[in-house]
């Protein structure tokens, strides 16, 4: 996995919790079933925390807790599956969610610049080439 | 007509060079077929049977001379010197290598044109009245508006990996020139009590495997909120549209899944809360687009010359009759190009005459030419003088044939000859309906005749007065037909008059109901009202009696 932020490739300082015991001592990205199941405990510990959900995720599941989130993650299950982009669109110009927003999954160099474009801040790219072709990508328009 | 800016410009042709890299990609084998697929639909290429298709926007249906120049040095230099007019009023060019997909598009975009979303999973090309601005019953240019369309869609960000393919028209006028009522959005232009332009939206309608007709989702919505209203549809539709099955992901089946008034109040929630920001259309953004749009100088003029011409010729009359239509301006006439000659594929053109209706444009229609619904050319601003000279110009061109409205002025998809998705073909049994009703058709009247090959229906066979739906049987080519069906203002979707037909019956079937209406027409009766008064019942007496 290679990430890209701000027209750069970055090293990844977040960890996805695996599984149940699988946490670090912060910058956890959990998912919606451990987040809601967890709550108060991942409050509790008043440590950086990540948000991992589908682009499918109804916004109402979650909307009431994003002050508690350093990062949303947004999981593309295949590419043609445009629901992410709304949802990050929403997130940004509705929520007015601030923090980082992270495409993740199945998402492909070519798609880079609409992802910018709706809101995500970070891509996770498949690997390095993939990640520096995106970033030729994201370049390719001078108007966006 | 609107003219790109360097905003525009330098997109189309930053495009252009992305294309260029992702088709270098896809042929070194860095791109998959499967990753490359939606990236050549968005620019307008399908993989069909003989060789790629490529489909070319023609933004609510407007030409210029020097575009459709550009259209005929494509077809001469990168396909087999034709191109097919199609019912959306895009061109497509069915022979084209896909290696010079990239070049042809760099043409196109020299002339200020694009195949950008012409096909695939996002907003298509925005459709319109072929009449607008010329027409005397019009409340407002819809032009203008569907410029500002076709803006907010390109490069949509958001709304280009939707559910399925999405598409938008929108008319000016009380009857519907742009088939608006089977469209995913249909946008009619209307003003409040205050004089206030405005639109009514209707949603979900839509040919295919399920025709439906759409429905009002708001009755009046400001010119201002025109892009909020039209982008809190689409987030609807992008989020709750369905993925897991194709045939059932178009807008019109979440509408009717999740109802109609629970559609219109997630769309209005969705509304609430982007209505008033940065989608909002000033009164100064839509002058600026309106000023493209203002109406030619017109010349006073008389129709003396014209009736002199009329009363000495039968076949100028006869073609005045059928192919000409009123002005909102004296003097002046809208004039349709036959695309339906008895010796072409419906829709078809080569690049001869495609240069030779530019040169007619320019002489005689202001440099513009149209492209309709129907698959068919229109000047909208000729002199009624100059009409004569016009004629004959246009007969020797073969665009002449004296069939708008007609029997033999169908609507036909290219069908098995070149459609990978086809069941049956459709030129040939066009071809055959030609042979049989050239002759006869002007006395018929007019009847819609509109034939697809298969259900996916891109002709439109469920709207026709006359539908012909070719099907697979066992390997077979077998053609359903329908009677009834309306694209009119008040759309309506055809009756199945029986079991399907043997393709050397199809013609014949034709035939009877044809006779059915002759033998029981009051007189000046148009089809369609004879159909109503008598019912199916003789129409399908006779078809299925005799076959």
């Amino acid at each position: 996995m290679t990430l890209i932020k701000n027209k750069q490739i970055i090293d990844d300082s977040w960890h996805y919790q695996a599984a149940e015991q699988d946490l670090h001592g912060s910058h956890n990205i959990v998912d919606l079933a451990y987040w809601q199941a967890n709550k108060s405990d991942l409050i509790s510990e008043k440590s950086s925390l990540g948000l991992l959900v589908d682009g499918n995720e109804g916004l109402e599941s979650f909307i009431d807790d994003l002050q508690y989130f350093s990062l949303i993650a947004i999981n593309f299950p295949t590419f043609a599956d445009g629901r992410g982009y709304s949802l990050a669109k929403t997130l940004r110009e509705q929520c007015k969610y601030a923090q980082e927003l992270r495409a993740t999954g199945d998402i492909l160099p070519d798609q880079a610049l609409y992802l910018a474009r709706v809101g995500f801040d970070v891509l996770e790219l498949a690997n390095e080439k993939s990640a520096q072709l995106a970033l030729s990508k994201l370049d390719e328009f001078s108007i966006f | 007509m609107y003219l790109y800016n360097e905003f525009d410009q330098t997109l189309v042709n930053e495009r252009v060079e992305q294309f260029r890299d992702q088709t270098k990609r896809f042929l070194s084998g860095d791109l998959t077929e499967e990753q490359f697929r939606p990236l050549r639909l968005m620019n307008g290429l399908y993989i069909q049977t003989h060789a790629p298709m490529l489909r070319v926007n023609i933004p609510y249906g407007l030409l210029s001379s020097k575009q459709l120049r550009m259209f005929a040095h494509i077809a001469h230099k990168y396909d087999k010197d034709y191109g097919h007019f199609t019912t959306r009023q895009n061109i497509q060019y069915n022979w084209p290598a896909l290696e010079q997909v990239p070049d042809i598009l760099a043409d196109l975009a020299s002339v200020q044109m694009h195949a950008i979303q012409s096909s695939g999973s996002c907003i298509r090309n925005v459709t319109s009245d072929p009449l607008a601005g010329v027409c005397a019953d019009e409340i407002e240019d819809p032009r203008p508006y569907c410029e500002i369309i076709r803006q907010w869609s390109t490069l949509h960000p958001e709304f280009s990996y939707l559910p399925r393919k999405f598409k938008i028209a929108v008319s000016g006028s009380p009857k519907d020139r742009a088939a608006t009522q089977v469209h995913d959005i249909g946008l009619h232009v209307k003003k409040d009590a205050n004089g206030n332009i405005g639109f009514e939206v209707l949603v979900g309608g839509g040919l295919g495997r399920t025709p439906v007709i759409g429905q009002t989702i708001n009755s009046f919505i400001a010119e201002a909120d025109l892009l909020s209203y039209l982008e809190a549809i689409l987030r609807t539709y992008n989020r709750f549209g369905r993925r897991d099955n194709k045939y059932k992901a178009r807008i019109k089946i979440l509408v009717r899944e999740t109802g109609l008034d629970k559609f219109k109040e997630q769309v209005e929630a969705e509304w609430a809360s982007i209505r008033n920001g940065e989608l909002t259309l000033s009164a100064e953004e839509i002058q600026r687009v309106k000023h493209f749009f203002t109406p030619f100088k017109y010349e006073t003029s008389t129709d003396e010359v014209l009736e002199q011409h009329l009363e000495n010729s039968g076949l100028f009359r006869q073609w005045f009759k059928q192919n000409t239509k009123e002005h909102k301006q004296t003097g002046y006439r809208v004039v349709f190009l036959s695309l339906k000659s008895p010796n072409r594929a419906p829709g078809d053109v080569t690049t001869e005459q495609m240069e030779q209706v530019a040169d007619m444009a320019d002489r005689y229609s202001f440099g513009q030419i149209r492209t309709t619904h129907d698959q068919n050319l229109a000047f909208t601003d000729v002199k009624s003088s100059d009409l004569y000279a016009l004629w004959q110009q246009l007969q020797e061109q073969d665009l002449a044939t004296a069939n708008i409205g007609t029997i033999t002025d169908m609507i036909c998809c290219p069908g098995l000859d070149f459609c990978s998705l086809a069941n049956a073909s459709s030129i040939d049994i066009a071809q055959g309906i030609t042979d049989r009703f050239t002759e006869s058709a002007i006395d018929m009247g007019d009847i819609s005749l509109k034939m697809s090959g298969c259900m996916n229906g891109c002709g439109h066979h469920s709207i026709g007065e006359i539908g012909i739906l070719g099907v697979d049987k066992k390997g077979e080519q077998w053609y359903q037909l329908t009677l009834g069906g309306s694209d009119s203002h008040q759309s309506k979707l055809g009756d199945r008059l029986g079991k399907a037909i043997a393709k050397d019956s199809v013609v014949d079937a034709i035939d009877d109901i044809v006779q059915v209406y002759k033998e029981n027409r009051t007189e000046n009766e148009k089809f369609a009202t004879t159909l109503k008064r008598i019912g199916l019942k003789p129409f399908k007496d006779r078809v299925y009696d005799a076959h």
